[in-house]
């Protein structure tokens, strides 16, 4: 953490006395932070401290709350079947997305490169689903994805191969795995936005260094590259498995979440029992505890990561 | 240099919430005008001609009545239903909105959201009520009292392929559920898809569950489930499934029927792709508009669901629902009688007309042009006993476990019996007793 | 001499540059796909879309993208997304950065406890909070400050969201700039505010431009906040727009394609103009390693 006392003492010129200069920047720093804690305590911590009162009530969303239940809740929740199921698939997208999608990212992030004619339109386009609404994502997708092999393109491309058609979304095997690739046709443009953000700061010279040292392609990446992105990777893991736990949009609209919960995540779950099935405080609690592993995760993380600032160096 | 600063980050931030603001100054904050009754009304007809017809009767009537200013706020279903939820947590409820009845209307009647408007309806020696379909009008009541009046009423039916039955040669409609598993094994043998279903909209299929509950435990054993001195676990309920699982068993859905959405089920119907699909009054229409050829089936037909065999429920009983406008607690008189003359005969047939619904009300039927509605106004009308869909019915997690659970036959990973415990866990939790 | 370099250079570059731009080039096919297909659709029927989506379109229906265009209701969302997009990215861009810079570059009490609690943000997305979050608009609302179905009442939600990721990645940015800079502009007599003013921002305009774009991206896209917030479909944003072409019982896809692939030029043509400034921007932060 950068440490720059706010009275430098090292400073040779005339100023104020200290005790006012203190004040008035204790008044500047407030004015500073102002407007943003305003709207984050009344947006955000207030919401959370109320989320936290409704989890404990059976609450059905109209008018007041008034069956207090304690923590009846939560001990429905974690003993359903069906949210145990949604944190398995939450775990499954997490570990898909880190040995897949990150290192794709990886991978195309290194060929675009720094000195590659042309990788501005490459980056352009990779970034391009970043760009567009996840609901457009979802639909795009549920069409590809269409079990029969003359509406669904990829079926249609698998039959045109002599491969089987597979009901990508309806079979209760692969709708995970048909998921997954369409929040990595979404998501990987930004972590390998992040990653190429961090590979212009290398600087040629190391790798050429090596390169003449002897050192092959991989062994360069692998040793010289890689290390010195540990910033950027870092902070793409911890954006990845954030956005992996708070998912929602993209299954959706395409799955809601089955069927018979084989896509279900957190989200989708809390938006099922807590919104369309009017149970919110039993969805408020759904809630709660996803922001719990949440935080628990970012805690884990930053002590793994021993960088307190652990996005710092986007 | 540091006020300057402040004025300059302070002047952006004025500037930012007037340039936001400039365009909607007064929208919220004006109350309307002294003399004025402002009347607020969701509705989720997003299409035309319902969208047209609505806007025309409300500026009709505000022509009529230069007192009233009617806000009408236009949202598509699943939006509607997520900014309902929203805006009801805090007790704040539109004047009139869309509504299907059931358990969510009697959901928002125990928490004092909805006003009682029985005693308009009996008015004038019950002028206004006996225009109504009592089956249709007893969708919006809980106890004896009226709480909305519907506008749109019907049935769940199969809707077939006439040319796809002929190709199968099957001569006549199933009568009984042995017939109609026979019709499917022909179309199967001529090589036809017999049925299309939305199981990624799992009330498509569950459809079919709660059609043989109603044909086999009629009237009396949902009823006694209901007041739970039966359950949902007793043999109608699982003879129920045990039957659906002989009609999945035969494989006669399209490719990928667990996760089509209702939009696809349609669209599979409408171009040929399948014979027979269930579905309520709005299927022609939408078989139609998700067609290739925008025209839909050529020679669509349609019968009741069958009859099984040592059923006790009649072949007429009926389970269907349809729309209607619950009342907020706060209308005003203005807002109701707006809402009678939306539901007045001249209206309804209007309403029927266009296609938009089949009327409830007593005689605007004969605005119903086009023969597939008026063949579900006629199973409507002759039905002893009408059932609203389950899953609107029941308490919403109630029909959410038959939801999921149903869908669990379709994917072939829960028995019948289970399917019907499941069921009933959620029935004994969430159902009190009368 | 100059020539024996050259070829072998020149041959040792030419074999993993094919291979390079192939598998890029197919990425790119890949990312192009679903995009085609949208478009596509946006110039077909709904029934077409539903038989055949991946057809080419034939005819095309103009229509659809024309009976859009020719309506006002189209460009009263434009122009409503727009002020909503304009505003919560400036808001957020300026609220973020006196915040990042504060938690960089000076030192005072409670500062960590600050960072921790802005950090939180990240783990309660909106999608969850909605509830609460109206709850609290209605009640400033009743205090005679009108936030529900208004604008403004989008907007400060959107910034509030926008809050955590965005000062978190500024810091990064803040902090990257060397610290010799500050005691210079000390000794020249600067205080902390006129550091920020004068040295730091002209310093990180590359990066503030980044982040910009990528809040521009999420308010653009947004639809939960504006459907909560809204009532009067004169306020209505593009994301709100789709509603009108889904019916109860079905929707008519081929109107929401080109309704969505219209919706999306304006950030796609902004994108494709200012890439290269959001890599920069976004690269400047990286320094720290």
């Amino acid at each position: 953490m950068q440490s720059f006392p706010t009275s430098p003492n090292v400073s040779k010129n005339p100023r104020p006395p200290l005790l006012s200069r203190k004040t008035k920047d204790g008044l500047g720093i407030a004015l500073f932070l102002a407007p943003a804690l305003i709207l984050f305590v009344l947006f955000l911590i207030y919401p959370i401290i109320r989320s936290v009162y409704y989890s404990t009530f059976n609450w059905n969303g109209l008018g007041p709350a008034t069956k207090y239940i304690g923590i009846n809740n939560y001990i429905k929740i974690l003993s359903d079947k069906v949210f145990m199921q949604a944190v398995q698939n939450v775990l499954v997208i997490i570990v898909c997305s880190l040995a897949i999608q990150l290192p794709l990212a990886m991978l195309l992030a290194v060929l675009v490169g720094r000195d590659l004619p042309g990788r501005g339109i490459f980056r352009t386009i990779f970034f391009l689903p970043y760009v567009l609404s996840e609901v457009n994502a979802a639909i795009m997708w549920m069409l590809l994805f269409n079990a029969n092999p003359q509406r669904g393109l990829i079926n249609g491309v698998l039959v045109a191969l002599g491969l089987p058609a597979v009901a990508w979304l309806a079979d209760m095997r692969v709708v995970l795995f048909a998921i997954f690739i369409t929040l990595t046709w979404k998501y990987f443009g930004f972590h390998m936005l992040l990653y190429l953000t961090g590979l212009q700061n290398i600087p040629t010279e190391i790798e050429e260094a090596a390169r003449m040292d002897g050192a092959n392609a991989f062994q360069n990446f692998f040793y010289i590259t890689l290390p010195l992105l540990s910033s950027p990777i870092r902070t793409s893991v911890y954006m990845s498995v954030l956005g992996s736990i708070q998912q929602f949009i993209v299954v959706w609209i395409m799955t809601g979440g089955g069927p018979v919960n084989a896509s279900e995540t957190m989200a989708t779950y809390m938006y099922r029992f807590g919104f369309v099935r009017f149970q919110l405080g039993y969805g408020s609690a759904v809630t709660i505890i996803m922001f719990i592993l949440c935080v628990i995760f970012s805690l884990i993380y930053q002590q793994l990561t021993k960088k307190p600032d652990y996005l710092t160096g986007l | 240099m540091r006020n300057k600063l402040f004025k300059l980050v302070s002047i952006l931030m004025i500037a930012m919430f007037v340039l936001a603001a400039a365009p909607a100054p007064a929208v919220y904050a004006a109350p309307a005008k002294a003399d004025k009754v402002k009347i607020t009304w969701w509705h989720i007809s997003t299409k035309d001609p319902a969208l047209s017809d609505w806007k025309k009767m409300a500026d009709d009537y505000m022509k009529a009545h230069p007192n009233v200013e009617i806000e009408i706020t236009v949202l598509e279903n699943e939006a509607f239903k997520t900014k309902l939820t929203t805006v009801m947590q805090s007790g704040e409820v539109p004047d009139i909105f869309q509504s299907w009845g059931g358990a969510g209307l009697s959901e928002q009647i125990d928490a004092g959201l909805l006003k009682d408007i029985t005693a308009d309806l009996d008015a004038n020696n019950g002028e206004w009520r006996k225009t109504f379909a009592p089956a249709a009008l007893a969708v919006f009541a809980k106890d004896g009292k009226n709480y909305g009046v519907p506008w749109d009423m019907g049935a769940v039916t199969w809707w077939y392929n006439k040319d796809l039955f002929a190709k199968a040669k099957i001569d006549k409609e199933p009568a009984t559920w042995s017939e109609f598993l026979a019709d499917v094994k022909k179309l199967k043998d001529a090589g036809i898809t017999p049925i299309s279903v939305g199981e990624g909209h799992t009330w498509t299929g569950m459809h079919i569950w709660s059609y043989l509950a109603t044909r086999i435990g009629g009237e009396k054993a949902f009823k006694a489930a209901l007041d739970r001195s039966g359950s949902f676990a007793d043999p109608a309920f699982v003879k129920a499934g045990e039957e659906l699982k002989k009609l999945i068993d035969m494989k006669p859905f399209q490719e990928g029927f667990l996760s089509a959405t209702h939009d696809e089920m349609q669209a599979t119907f409408g171009n040929g792709e399948a014979a027979m699909e269930l579905g309520g009054q709005w299927s022609p229409s939408v078989q139609a508009a998700n067609s290739k050829d925008k025209k839909g089936v050529k020679n669509l037909g349609m019968f009741g669901f069958p009859a099984v065999e040592g059923g006790a429920g009649d072949g007429s009983d009926v389970v269907g629902g349809g729309n209607g406008f619950a009342i907020g607690k706060n209308a005003s008189p203005e807002a109701i009688d707006f809402v009678k003359y939306l539901t007045n005969k001249d209206n309804q047939t209007i309403i029927a007309a266009s296609g938009t619904g089949i009327p409830v009300v007593a005689g605007a039927e004969a605005g119903l042009k086009d023969p597939n509605m008026k063949m579900v106004q006629k199973t409507f009308a002759s039905a002893k006993y009408f059932q609203l869909y389950y899953d609107q019915f029941l308490p919403s997690l109630v029909g959410g476990a038959i939801n999921d659970n149903v869908q669990k036959l379709f994917a072939g990973t829960a028995s019948p019996e289970e399917v019907a415990k499941a069921i009933e866990a959620s029935a004994a939790e969430n159902i009190t007793k009368k | 001499m100059q020539r024996v370099l050259i070829t072998p250079k020149w041959m040792r570059k030419a074999v993993p540059r094919f291979f390079q731009y192939l598998i890029l080039i197919i990425a790119s096919i890949l990312i192009f796909v679903p995009i085609v297909i949208l478009m596509f659709g946006s110039v077909k029927t709904t029934g077409q879309m539903y038989s055949r989506p991946y057809d080419i379109p034939n005819p095309p229906q103009w229509d659809n993208i024309i009976n859009i265009l020719t309506t006002p209701a189209f460009w009263g969302m434009m122009k409503n997304s727009l002020i909503v997009m304009i505003s919560t990215t400036t808001g957020t861009v300026i609220i973020c950065a006196m915040v990042a810079f504060v938690l960089a570059r000076l030192e005072f009490r409670g500062k960590n406890f600050i960072f921790n609690l802005f950090t939180l943000g990240l783990m309660f997305p909106i999608n969850v909070a909605i509830l609460p979050v109206y709850f609290v608009l209605r009640q400033i609302t009743q205090m005679g400050i009108p936030l529900i179905n208004t604008l403004i009442g989008v907007i400060l939600v959107q910034i509030a969201f926008q809050l955590s990721g965005n000062i978190l990645i500024l810091k990064g940015f803040f902090t990257a700039v060397p610290t010799e800079l500050q005691d210079a502009a000390y000794i020249d007599g600067c205080n902390n505010f006129d550091f920020f003013w004068r040295i730091m921002l002209p310093l990180v305009k590359p990066s503030l431009a980044a982040v910009a774009a990528l809040v521009m991206i999420v308010s653009w896209n947004d639809l939960l906040v504006p459907l909560i917030v809204l009532n009067s479909n004169t306020l209505w944003t593009l994301p709100l727009g789709t509603m009108q072409f889904q019916g109860q019982y079905g929707q008519d896809l081929a109107l929401i394609s080109a309704f969505v692939m219209l919706s999306s030029i304006p950030t796609i043509v902004f994108y494709f103009f200012a890439e290269k400034q959001i890599v920069a921007g976004l690269t400047a932060g990286a320094v720290k390693g």
